[in-house]
């Protein structure tokens, strides 16, 4: 072939080539990002890159970008920002607990028209989650947010650690005074220093106040009104009950650390045998398998007077301001992601429920079921679960409480003044919107 | 004689136990630097008793450092952190120059009532304007970029009294003299005041590379695109996580990267940096 046929050739390839891509061009791809953030482990980060690379291979009219977004806090404050700045992410994985709050505040769009469109009822589009999670995610009976991936905290017990103690690993602990009791055979001193705790759980920001509302609702009692955003129970003797009994496992019994321990910190102390029993969320599930070099248990959170847990995790959003074609691209993103078949693939890799109750018949969901029933005692817990806390201003109302938590297990502070002073803080906190509701009285 | 050996004994005490004294302080400070050394070449990287141990009881291998390696873009997001804060550094010594001169040597209505208000700047915790800040920076078409990490900080309070401190230290006979040669006021910053000052450009520079270099609550409500991340905000999307546990030795080996760059920069520059800290007067 000379060069000048060479040359025509590949300019006609081209040419045709140019005709091909054309179609492609004419509809430039929606783009909109993902906010999330990195609750279990840098790993996540990792396979969330990976879902969404394959949403986008699947959904060539839309490009999704995930930008990751720090903690739960942190996601908040960078969505407030965002929105402020009037650039509204398109979709947000936020934390279920704080959707009460940003639909007060009119950051969070209502989702019924979508579903409308996709004809459905609000009621059928909720009915394919769990009923336990309908509390964080439909307000006023609108649908605010789509459930992704759910916890519940749990007791994570180390089974060698137990047979050694002269325990029963297959009757784990399900009561508080079990728990107690359990904890103090398998603490480990030598003269005053302990080499091994009996039970550590989390106490940092976020966490700490999720523990303490698991153990207040297992000592039958309420953290907060779930209709109105307005009241938090603080100082109550349910509550009371609950944090002597976390300072007395410090301070009494000595079988529990003192001072603020993080998440990260307590599954640490569990993966290397420095902790015999963990109370940690269902997210840290896989994390923990993939890491033990024991045989681990894990078992309801004990109760004191009924079993009962709040619900942890996350719910996708799309905030005020999102619209049109941005807007029809995160439904159906968030649609694709809370799938049977992507959720399942999600709780697997991370540990999380998957929301969507059908995830649970998929054949591949059975078999790793029946392969670790670990998974499947978290499931089952799901049905003792109620809504997370959430109102007005969650997270100052929940740092209020938090603060006072850490003192009391540092040994600065007694549970009762703590807890008064907790929810004066939080009352003050909450005035404003009580004032606008719930002491809005007609004048006249 | 016998006073004369007494001043002598003094004299050797008190320097030994001072020696001893900063020996101690250096230790402890150094303490965690060293567990984070050790952390991050110990093969268990999700610890044992012996992960709290300062000594090392182990063949120690690089693995850790190969996870946290693979875990992030760490090259691209070392060059966008050495941009922010070198990009930072280089806006702020033009304006803190510029402005520590004015408030330094001209003459004014209202300057000190200005220079007050511009001292108020360090009263405020950044993180009360990160909205207001977010809003301007998206108004100015900043949003996701790295001069919008960056633009901020330009107008430097803490700099820029700095600057006015160490200009006024300068005798104005200087200026005087290059006047009446016939040098024009940026004559006069450039070949003057910029020179003798370099002490406390120097000092100044450390701390707020140091910073920034460090920063992580602003760049990541700035920034969007993955390729944009800085250093702190891709070490976080692999070691933050709340309900894993923490990858002791991955971290420690990610952490140690992160700031390897600004060890190695003091270690080179010690000299310098210690001298310019003492002749500006920032301990």
């Amino acid at each position: 072939m000379t060069s000048t046929t060479r040359r025509s050739v590949l300019a006609g390839a081209a040419f045709a080539a140019s005709f091909a891509i054309t179609p492609a061009f004419a509809q430039a791809p929606t783009e909109i990002e993902l906010f999330f953030p990195v609750p279990v482990d840098g790993q996540l980060a990792r396979d969330m890159t990976a879902l969404i690379k394959e949403f986008n291979e699947k959904n060539p009219a839309i490009k999704a970008t995930p930008v990751y977004t720090g903690s739960y806090d942190e996601t908040l404050i960078k969505t407030r920002a965002a929105m402020k700045a009037g650039k509204p992410p398109a979709a947000v994985i936020m934390s279920a607990n704080f959707l009460l709050d940003l639909k007060i505040e009119g950051e969070i769009q209502k989702l019924d028209d979508l579903i409308k469109t996709d004809g459905k009822t609000n009621e059928a589009y909720m009915g394919q989650f769990f009923r336990a999670l309908h509390g964080n995610a439909v307000l006023d009976r609108s649908v605010y947010g789509v459930p992704f991936h759910n916890s519940t905290p749990l007791l994570y017990v180390n089974a060698d650690h137990f047979k050694e103690a002269g325990l029963d690993p297959e009757k784990l602990p399900s009561n508080w005074e079990e728990l107690a009791s359990a904890a103090k055979k398998l603490t480990k001193r030598e003269g005053d220093r302990v080499t091994r705790w009996g039970i550590i759980a989390p106490s940092n920001y976020d966490y700490g106040g999720w523990i303490l509302q698991a153990l207040t609702q297992s000592n039958g009692g309420q953290w907060f009104n779930v209709d109105y955003g307005g009241e938090v129970y603080y100082d109550s003797p349910s509550m009371l009950g609950a944090l002597t009994f976390w300072s007395d496992l410090v301070g009494k019994h000595k079988v529990h650390p003192a001072g603020v321990q993080a998440g990260g910190a307590v599954s640490t102390a569990f993966l290397s045998g420095q902790a015999s029993m963990v109370l940690l969320s269902t997210g840290s599930l896989t994390h923990i398998r993939t890491n033990a070099k024991f045989p681990y248990k894990v078992a309801f959170v004990p109760k004191n007077v009924k079993n009962e847990v709040p619900i942890g995790g996350a719910s996708l959003v799309i905030p005020t301001g999102v619209e049109g074609e941005r807007r029809k691209a995160a439904w159906t993103l968030i649609n694709w992601m809370t799938s049977p078949e992507k959720s399942g693939w999600w709780s697997r890799a991370t540990g999380y429920f998957a929301p969507n109750m059908a995830a649970y018949e998929l054949p591949e969901m059975k078999e790793f079921i029946a392969k670790n029933p670990d998974a499947g005692i978290a499931v089952s817990q799901l049905a003792y679960a109620k809504p997370w806390f959430a109102t007005y201003k969650t997270v100052p109302v929940r740092k209020a409480i938090e603060d006072e938590l850490q003192a009391v297990l540092s040994g600065k502070k007694q549970p009762k003044e703590a807890l008064v002073s907790a929810q004066k803080t939080a009352d003050e906190i909450m005035k404003p919107y009580v004032e606008q509701t719930a002491l809005k009285l007609p004048t006249n | 004689m016998i006073e004369a050996s007494s001043g002598v004994a003094n004299r050797e005490i008190t320097p030994r136990l001072g020696y001893a004294a900063t020996l101690l302080i250096a230790a402890l400070w150094m303490t965690p630097f060293l567990w984070m050394l050790v952390a991050a070449f110990n093969p268990h990287t999700y610890g044992g008793s012996g992960m709290a141990s300062l000594v090392p009881s182990y063949v120690p291998t690089l693995g850790n450092f190969a996870e946290a390696w693979a875990s992030a873009d760490f090259p691209r997001y070392g060059l966008n952190t050495a941009i922010i804060s070198f990009g930072i550094l280089a806006g702020q010594i033009v304006m803190i120059t510029l402005a520590g001169y004015a408030f330094a040597r001209l003459e004014f209505p209202g300057r000190t009532l200005c220079f007050y208000l511009f001292l108020l700047q360090l009263m405020l915790a950044p993180v009360v304007l990160i909205v207001p800040n977010l809003a301007t920076i998206a108004k100015l078409g900043l949003y996701d970029s790295l001069l919008g990490v960056m633009a901020p900080y330009f107008a430097s309070a803490f700099g820029t009294f700095l600057m006015r401190q160490a200009f006024r230290a300068i005798p104005r006979e200087l200026e005087d003299a290059a006047l009446i040669d016939g040098a024009s006021v940026w004559q006069r910053i450039g070949f003057i005041y910029l020179p003798l000052a370099k002490p406390s450009l120097i000092a100044f520079g450390i701390v707020s590379v140091t910073s920034h270099w460090n920063e992580f609550l602003w760049p990541l409500m700035v920034i969007n695109s993955p390729d944009l991340r800085p250093l702190t905000v891709g070490l976080a999307s692999f070691t933050r996580g709340a309900e894993g546990a923490q990858a002791w030795g991955v971290i420690a080996a990610g952490t140690l990267m992160v700031s390897a760059p600004l060890l190695i920069a003091f270690a080179l520059f010690q000299r310098a940096f210690v001298n310019s800290f003492v002749s500006s007067g920032i301990k």
